[in-house]
């Protein structure tokens, strides 16, 4: 008996990694919910919607080692969607004005309730994501960076500039405050069970497989582009009910808040830092990137904001700090900290060996890859 | 017509600024697979250094910003970049957000707090010059010689000397350069600084012409020249010089020329064009072109068009 569970069966042992860090996380809400104050409370939050970000990202990024910027143009149509088709019909009345009418005598009367709402948000996410699918799977390296940069911009620009329907710069209002964490949490509950069944998939093997080596890949049948828009759209869809919950958590927002800002978190970069920080090829590495960040950020930006001691730290210590630990952490464990495995079986843990032989599968550096002979 | 003239002058000047840009980040790409988004911290760094010596006369500013942004670009090299030398693109990109991301924090903590500044540009350089009808200012004349002597420079240094040959050697393949005998801590110093030169000389011309200083000020230069860079094809030096002088010198334009109302609007459809640019050019706009453009420029092969990330 022992010994079975010791070794584990095959079912035990590939829902250890995912139920391990569901407990975790499960506790971090726990504790939260129990001792934390306002400003925990907050924070939790905050990561957890980022955490969905993280997940989305990772089931494109981490499985087919194409990086994207553009994943953040999905949470703003999240947000954007499942705030119109939410707002009270008579807030609507004053703050649409100028809304055309085809999209007035469904968009009006349309009040969803939260699931719905945010289901209905993450579907338009997802149509999105796979309207621009097309041409993004066919890029790679630096080009899928662009393309991704360039799907971000044309969203941002959009949202700006259509104000009829999405305010412009002006902020939403009347959005209803339906996110609680708890709803935040099982969302992250369920993404996380989603990046796990979906690497574990045929589609996440193949598109694994593709990341390793995309000629190997598609000389056994791969269709790369496929398997990358499948993936792609998943996480649209994720990123997309992240956007949805952001939108009915803090109940105002602007197109800001979905673009590149220079002074204080960046929803743009920071996820992508989580996500290389934690090692970007497994779900472990998504969470415990997500909560390195935070827990820096969060710890110094308290001590900024209300001090230790009586000191306060002068404003603009978070990033500092934040930006050294992820480049001490980069330059320990360039891989990210998980080395980009899944968490092991508990009779399998041993210290970190100090060098890795480097695998055959691993992401080469650049220069070394141009020196092959064409 | 005269103003138009004068607007496609200016045009050509700003996007010879980032032509130079983008310069530095393909030799950074081409040498050790960073895209270096810290590069904009780079102009900050300068822009402050403008902001502080300007008292001290044009030659002492000129020469200290161009001392500054260098050094602070081997430091960075030295801290940040030298310790991850063999890792993935995605890992150095991220470093560099890192820097990125302090280099800024330390601008906002230290030089940029209080109220905005501004470098005000000396008046000789904006005294406008007439040329049978056309105004152009000294800056637009000294952003172009500028641009072109800096150009004329890289292509000699490229052509003529032993470290520019060590340089391409590098670029073509690191890995076998090292094999022959290439120092690669020599190198990729040298890129860094010579990324330095050209960022300090983007940082004073850039600076002179739009006057306000504040932390953030590399980001859009940054954006514009990495975009710029990656259609011209990232691969290649003059490829994205080219690319990032043709966006630079088209925004300017537009901007001068459409109403508010549809300027917003080009941007997004300048960005689709990007996308679609990518999509059937994955190697650059100049890739395929022969001449003199591609003679600094990598041969081109069919495995290289996605470089793996």
């Amino acid at each position: 008996m022992i010994g079975a569970l010791r070794s584990g069966g095959p079912m035990v042992r590939r829902s250890w990694a995912p139920a391990f860090l569901c407990c975790w996380l499960v506790l971090t809400w726990v504790l939260v919910e129990a001792f934390g104050d306002f400003f925990y409370t907050a924070t939790a939050v905050r990561m957890f919607l980022l955490l969905i970000v993280v997940l989305g990202l990772q089931i494109f990024s981490g499985n087919s080692g194409v990086l994207s910027f553009g994943h953040v143009s999905f949470m703003a149509i999240g947000a954007y969607s499942s705030a119109l088709l939410t707002i009270p019909t008579e807030i609507k009345d004053f703050t649409f004005l100028t809304m055309p009418n085809i999209l007035k005598s469904w968009v009006f009367p349309a009040q969803l309730g939260t699931l719905e709402g945010t289901l209905a948000g993450a579907g338009f996410a997802l149509v999105f994501a796979l309207i621009v699918a097309a041409p993004i799977v066919r890029l790679a390296g630096v080009q899928a960076g662009i393309g991704t940069l360039a799907v971000l911009v044309i969203v941002q620009v959009f949202i700006v500039q259509t104000s009829a329907i999405t305010r412009g710069t002006s902020t939403m209002i009347g959005v209803p405050h339906t996110t609680a964490f708890a709803h935040v949490l099982v969302w992250v509950l369920i993404f996380l069970v989603v990046a796990f069944v979906f690497q574990g998939s045929r589609f996440g093997l193949r598109l694994r497989a593709s990341r390793e080596n995309e000629r190997a890949a598609r000389s056994v049948g791969v269709r790369v582009s496929v398997e990358r828009a499948i993936a792609w759209t998943l996480s649209g869809f994720v990123v997309g009910v992240g956007g949805a919950l952001y939108g009915h958590y803090y109940e105002t927002f602007g197109p800001r808040d979905f673009y590149f800002n220079t002074n204080g978190l960046d929803i743009v970069l920071l996820p992508i830092a989580m996500l290389v920080v934690g090692g970007m090829t497994s779900v472990t590495g998504a969470v415990t990137g997500c909560y390195l960040v935070m827990v820096v950020y969060s710890a110094f930006n308290r001590l900024e904001v209300n001090g230790l001691l009586g000191a306060k730290a002068p404003s603009g210590t978070t990033n500092l700090v934040l930006a050294f630990v992820l480049l001490v952490t980069l330059v320990l464990r360039p891989r990210g900290i998980t080395g980009g495995s899944e968490i092991p079986w508990p009779s399998e843990w041993r210290l970190p060996r100090r060098r890795r032989p480097a695998l055959p599968s691993e992401p080469r550096s650049d220069p070394e890859q141009r020196g092959r002979p064409a | 017509m005269s103003e138009g003239i004068q607007y496609t002058l200016d045009s050509i000047a700003f996007g010879s600024l980032f032509a130079v840009m983008a310069i530095g980040l393909a030799l950074l790409f081409n040498v050790m697979g960073l895209m270096n988004f810290a590069y904009g911290e780079l102009i900050m760094a300068g822009a402050y250094t403008m902001y502080y010596t300007r008292g001290s006369g044009w030659l002492g500013m000129i020469a200290m910003t161009v001392i500054v942004v260098t050094a602070l670009s081997l430091l960075m090299e030295l801290v940040a970049f030298r310790p991850l030398r063999n890792a993935s693109p995605i890992t150095l990109l991220v470093s560099s957000f890192a820097v990125s991301y302090s280099l800024q924090a330390v601008g906002w903590m230290t030089v940029g707090k209080g109220p905005q500044k501004g470098v005000e540009p000396y008046p000789w350089l904006t005294r406008q010059l007439d040329v049978s009808g056309v105004l152009v200012s000294r800056l637009t004349i000294i952003t172009v010689i500028t641009t072109i002597v800096l150009l004329a420079a890289m292509t000699l240094l490229l052509k003529r000397t032993t470290l520019g040959i060590q340089l391409r050697a590098s670029t073509e393949d690191f890995r076998m350069a090292q094999l022959v005998g290439v120092k690669a801590n020599w190198v990729i110093s040298a890129a860094f600084a010579i990324t330095g030169l050209l960022g300090s000389a983007v940082a004073l011309l850039y600076v002179l012409r739009s006057g306000s200083v504040s932390p953030d000020i590399g980001l859009g230069p940054l954006l514009v020249a990495f975009v710029g860079g990656v259609i011209g094809g990232l691969g290649s030096l003059a490829g994205a010089a080219l690319g990032g002088f043709v966006l630079g010198a088209i925004i300017n334009a537009l901007q001068a020329t459409l109403p508010i109302t549809l300027k917003s609007h080009t941007q997004l459809f300048a960005f689709l064009a990007v996308i679609a640019i990518l999509v059937f050019q994955p190697g650059g706009l100049v890739a395929l072109r022969g001449g003199f453009l591609r003679r600094f420029s990598r041969r081109r092969r069919p495995a290289d068009e996605g470089v793996e990330a």
